[in-house]
């Protein structure tokens, strides 16, 4: 289960749904924003055309709709599937991928702001995980390499 | 109480070292037992690597959780987004061995075992359920009667339920607990519960981030609220420094926003300059001055003069 997987029958009901409607913020309050149809199309295999659509990052991962979702599942998954995939197209935002880069670089998305601290009377940053991150990181590639998926 | 470490998380330390300051004010002034340790890495920050790289998502956590896990103790966390998503990998781990085994395998290379025995929790609840309720109040020193407070939970901090397990995820009381200990009214109004819509602003879609705060904002500004009260850094963000954006194109909201850390801290005595509140974006001098007003009108008591007076028969 290290990799991501879409529960494909439970989608099916998703599509249908829309118990989370009244409640998701994206839904409620971003005009054009519909995942019931982004699910449906998923279902019937005509994701593609969402890939390169803005709409796929306007969930705000909340998690209201899995609260809501009489299958406890929550179109959110759909959504985070989707998104995956255009990453791995090059589709996705430019900030995700300086992030990211940050991420994979020193396992952190910023570094203690020093000056403020001394300011401030904040005690040394504890020391950073990161090198370690990287060597387990290093080692999921490698396992991925082995083709274990 | 069992020793905790705190997960200071990577926004805090980055951008608002005076969030650190004040929950380390309120943490010294209650003798929590907390541990700076050292090893701890981003969450990870699931709008970002779980998107890109679930496994990554997971094994980063998994370690994080390993480090407290092995010095047996608990973690508590100012951030909502870093708990819930130390929550959310401890509670997919505990309920699949199998993957459990597969993420220890890549952590036994360099020496780390995820055990999923540390309590993870939210600083809020965290004051909610283990200082308690009682023991604040009696540390207050100057409540804050007569003030009229929104809250704002922050998403993560309740959702998902499953792995948190802390609060209602749908109709949450303990924050609004705190807050009425602290002596103030947390305001109901119709969009206290929205997700704050910072999550737009790391997907390139600033102008639609700021619709999403502008809705909370104008209500409260016609709620005339005294502040909107929070306990995460994301939440923060959104609504002090995009408010203070909003501000020099010139739509002036005016709504103070204060860090629950900040506002215990108050209660308990310590200034503003103190808690880092005047290194905030938003002007929080009109709920300074509110606060200076409420307290020099409240009258103050004579049960206890009474009690204590000659004459009884």
């Amino acid at each position: 289960m290290l990799e991501l997987n879409l529960n494909m029958k439970l989608l099916e009901m998703c599509s249908k749904c829309g118990a989370c409607y009244s409640i998701c913020p994206s839904c409620t309050h971003l005009p054009g924003y519909d995942p019931r149809q982004v699910v449906a199309d998923i279902v019937q295999g005509k994701f593609e055309k969402w890939l390169s659509s803005s709409s796929i990052w306007q969930c705000l991962e909340c998690h209201y709709c899995l609260e809501m979702c009489y299958q406890h599942y929550g179109f959110e998954n759909a959504m985070t599937a989707l998104r995956t995939i255009a990453t791995k197209r090059g589709l996705n935002p430019p900030q995700v991928k300086r992030g990211w880069d940050m991420f994979a670089k020193t396992g952190k998305l910023g570094e203690p702001a020093l000056p403020a601290r001394k300011k401030f009377g904040l005690p040394e940053p504890s020391k950073s995980g990161g090198e370690e991150l990287k060597k387990v990181l290093d080692a999921l590639k490698d396992r991925r390499g082995k083709g274990h998926h | 109480m069992k020793e905790f470490a705190v997960f200071w998380g990577c926004t805090i330390q980055t951008r608002f070292p005076f969030l650190e300051k004040s929950t380390r004010i309120v943490l010294d002034e209650f003798n929590l037992p907390y541990k700076d340790i050292d090893g701890f890495t981003c969450c990870p920050e699931k709008s970002l690597v779980n998107n890109v790289d679930h496994a990554s998502f997971v094994v980063t956590a998994a370690r994080n959780v390993a480090l407290v896990d092995e010095l047996d103790y608990d973690l508590v966390s100012p951030c909502t987004g870093c708990v819930s998503n130390l929550a959310t990998v401890k509670g997919e781990l505990c309920s699949n061995p199998k993957e459990k085994a597969e993420v220890n395998e890549l952590l036994k290379g360099v020496g780390r075992e995820f055990k999923g025995t540390a309590k993870l929790q939210h600083l809020v609840p965290f004051f909610h359920d283990t200082v308690g309720v009682f023991a604040i109040k009696q540390k207050i020193k100057k409540d804050f009667a007569g003030m009229r407070i929104a809250l704002h939970y922050g998403c993560h901090m309740i959702r998902p339920s499953h792995a948190l397990r802390n609060d209602d995820p749908i109709a949450p009381v303990k924050f609004d607990n705190l807050i009425a200990a602290l002596g103030a009214v947390s305001v109901q109004f119709p969009t206290k519960m929205m997700c704050c819509g910072q999550g737009l602003d790391r997907v390139d879609q600033h102008d639609l981030a700021l619709q999403l705060a502008r809705v909370k904002l104008k209500e409260l500004k016609a709620l005339e609220v005294d502040a909107l009260v929070l306990c995460c850094p994301s939440c923060f963000l959104q609504f002090d420094n995009n408010q203070y954006l909003m501000e020099k194109e010139g739509e002036k909201l005016g709504v103070p926003v204060i860090y629950f850390t900040e506002l215990l801290g108050l209660a308990l005595g310590h200034t503003p300059e103190e808690l880092g509140i005047t290194a905030h974006r938003v002007d929080c001098a009109p709920f300074l001055k509110k606060w200076a007003e409420c307290s020099g009108q409240a009258a103050a008591s004579t049960m206890d003069d009474e009690l204590n007076a000659q004459g009884a028969l």
